[in-house]
């Protein structure tokens, strides 16, 4: 049962170690339920679809996993998609090859095949921090992309797809569906993954660990010195990190039931992880979800009206470095950014003109700033 | 599978030849690197900007002059006119280079290297649908320059079939690579460079503007990006995902040779391009893999890279 606790004066209540205050948990029950209405809400517009809002939560959960690293260790993986990959790929190999049909066991096979990845790649990566760590995570991710391009076993670039068995896709509790109620259940699924993942996540921000990896994160040497098993520690964040990408690539495998070297190995892929991350807010739990889900539907619906959607994303990506660095959940929480503007329009509706002007002044100094140091590179100080 | 020894010398002069292409693209890289403390995503797109640029430019050109004429006089005209037609290329990169800098970057030094790395791949998407957008979906090619270089004998003098274009790339590498090292080594603003990469806040204690070192060290970068782009391009041709398997290999060069360092960018280069030039023959499907088992190797013997960080020695 809830337990009534005290939370810096506000009432809040206890439940499995989550602790809530009531207007957080309106958030929560509403998130829950609207994650469970989707299928529904889909299927009132056409723009709308499932399998895309489905995808944006898959490479949303990888990039949980990720922002475990990014957030307290202040580790850049540019390689996630290699466990999402390794995910899929185990899934697909275990299908074609073990002929397993069930789904639980194909995701335990991602699981546990992430796992390994994730232990080796540590170990070789984890040796060095900031943009070389960075570097080998995605040289890493390229060598398995490679792997699975020129393996014809693999399906080379091709693909695998996953028809265990006689059935012609995988089985749930036992069972063959038709693919529509394949789709919903494999969604459902999802969702019943996810809210364990983010469970799980919330408590390991919540344990002493978290307070480990945010004193390496800060200070290595210092951590060091304090006796914290630094390798150790920050090895096993980042192979927690892998497992949740391969339990999403796990996952992918089953719903779309084919992959592809391109989607799910690809450079692009992880950069795609790590900018879900920055995008939802890489300093919340649920922000990378939240950024997996727009990301992928911008991606989605830009493909509809241009050919040039990756320029939209290039341009949703700057304003996002440049205007909302704390990504969409960091700016739309209490005391974000967007909470403060909109205080401040409440309160003089005239602040727009001032932030108009702000907004040009500050792009003229940049052309000018820009300008000065070309003329000073072309013609030197004088 | 038996491999003769001239196929072993031709694959092998292959590897040296996208070598060096590999080492204009790797050494703007590292240099960044090491000045900027930024990893550029965008310096692929950089390098096929300016093999798609050089479409252009070498069209325009041999437009002028035609082409060439017979005799030793007229190929050498045309031979240099080539050369000036690369380097015209490479100058129109480094006003792209500055902005990216001094517009974009510059902003932004002060945040979580995440920020940079977000910043760098926003331009990477914005170039690849700039360039989808000037130059058009499909894959476009300039065969003028490729065949007329080919028709100069050079391999055939020592019976070797073998073509003149890639003697020309590998011998415009080593002018390249000796000018770079030159440049860094004896010139002013070359030991500026160096001695902001070890060293910034005693930099700017002696009076360097680092600020005019970013801006020109990025600029370097683009322009021997958009150097090798020209310079790659008339065997293939220029297609919109040209630039991510380079800039890819180029961080395995990175990794291999020592962040930051210009001497392991180029053993590393040519390291690169020949053995994945020789799986080309021995193992086909090894090729894409060879580079990233090499630095897997390299990284378990020699964590630091070849030749650790730059500075002291160019």
């Amino acid at each position: 049962m809830p337990e009534r606790v005290d939370r810096d004066g506000t009432p809040a209540y206890r439940f499995l170690g989550v602790e809530v205050t009531r207007r957080e948990t309106v958030f929560l029950v509403l998130g829950v339920v609207f994650l469970f209405v989707i299928p529904d809400i889909a299927g009132l517009s056409d723009s709308l679809q499932l399998s895309v809002i489905h995808q944006g939560l898959l490479f949303g959960f990888a990039a949980v996993g990720l922002n475990l690293l990014l957030r307290h260790t202040k580790l850049t993986s540019f390689g996630h998609a290699a466990f999402f990959g390794t995910g899929a790929y185990a899934t697909a190999v275990l299908a074609r090859y073990a002929g397993i049909q069930s789904v639980g066991l194909l995701l335990l096979g991602a699981i546990a095949a992430a796992t390994v990845m994730a232990a080796i790649i540590g170990v070789l990566s984890l040796r060095h921090t900031g943009l070389y760590f960075a570097l080998l995570t995605l040289a890493f991710g390229q060598l398995l992309y490679a792997i699975a391009l020129g393996q014809s076993a693999l399906g080379g670039s091709d693909g695998l797809p996953i028809r265990p068995g006689p059935a012609n896709q995988p089985l749930l509790f036992g069972t063959a569906f038709s693919p529509d109620v394949y789709q919903v259940l494999t969604y459902y699924l999802t969702v019943v993954v996810i809210l364990i993942g983010l469970f799980v996540m919330y408590r390991i921000t919540q344990s002493p660990f978290r307070n480990a990896l945010d004193a390496i994160g800060q200070e290595r040497t210092r951590a060091r010195f304090i006796g914290l098993p630094i390798r150790r520690y920050v090895w096993a964040a980042f192979v927690i990190s892998g497992i949740y990408g391969g339990v999403a690539g796990g996952l992918y495998a089953v719903v779309r039931q084919y992959v592809r070297p391109e989607g799910t190995l690809f450079f692009l892929r992880s950069g795609d992880i790590l900018f879900m991350a920055i995008l939802g807010g890489f300093r919340t739990l649920v922000g990378p979800l939240i950024g997996g889900v727009v990301l992928i539907f911008l991606q989605d619906v830009g493909q509809d009206i241009t050919q040039y959607y990756e320029f939209l994303t290039g341009v949703v990506l700057l304003i996002l470095v440049y205007g909302f660095p704390r990504g969409i959940v960091g700016s739309l929480r209490s005391g974000g950014i967007v909470n403060a503007r909109l205080s401040d329009l409440r309160r003089e509706p005239s602040v727009l003109s001032t932030w108009g002007r702000s907004a040009v002044q500050s792009i003229e100094r940049k052309v000018t700033e820009a300008l000065t140091s070309l003329r000073i590179i072309l013609f030197g100080v004088d | 599978m038996a491999v003769t020894p001239t196929a072993a010398l031709v694959q092998t002069l292959n590897g040296i030849q996208f070598g060096f292409i590999l080492f204009m693209i790797a050494s703007g890289l590292t240099v960044i690197l090491g000045i900027l403390d930024v990893l550029n995503l965008a310096h692929g797109e950089l390098f096929s900007l300016g093999a798609y640029t050089a479409i252009g430019v070498f069209g325009f050109i041999i437009g002028i002059i035609g082409p060439p004429g017979g005799g030793v006089v007229g190929t050498a005209v045309f031979v240099l006119a080539v050369l000036a037609a690369v380097l015209v290329t490479a100058a129109i990169l480094l006003p792209v280079g500055t902005l990216f800098e001094a517009v974009f970057l510059r902003q932004i030094y002060d945040r979580d290297q995440v920020y940079q790395l977000v910043l760098t791949f926003a331009l990477l998407l914005i170039l690849l649908d700039v360039k989808k957008f000037i130059w058009g979906d499909s894959s476009i090619r300039t065969d003028a320059v490729y065949s007329a270089i080919n028709t100069i004998p050079t391999s055939e003098l020592v019976g070797l079939n073998y073509p003149t274009y890639n003697v020309f790339v590998i011998l415009v590498g080593m002018v390249s690579v000796a000018g770079l090292f030159w440049f860094f080594e004896r010139t002013k603003t070359g030991r500026i460079i160096r001695a902001t990469a070890i060293d910034r806040e005693m930099a700017t204690a002696i009076g360097v503007s680092t600020d005019r070192v970013f801006t020109l060290v990025f600029a370097l970068g683009a322009f021997l990006a958009g150097f090798a782009g020209a310079m790659a391009v008339p065997p293939t041709a220029a297609t919109l995902e040209m630039g991510t398997n380079p800039l890819v290999l180029s961080f395995v060069v990175i990794v291999i040779g020592g962040l930051g360092s210009l001497r392991g960018a180029f053993v590393g280069a040519l390291l690169v391009g020949v053995i994945r030039s020789w799986m080309i023959t021995l193992y086909p499907p090894g090729e894409i893999a060879a580079p990233f088992a090499i630095m897997a190797l390299i990284l378990l013997v020699k964590p630091e890279g070849l030749f650790g960080t730059w500075g002291e020695t160019a």
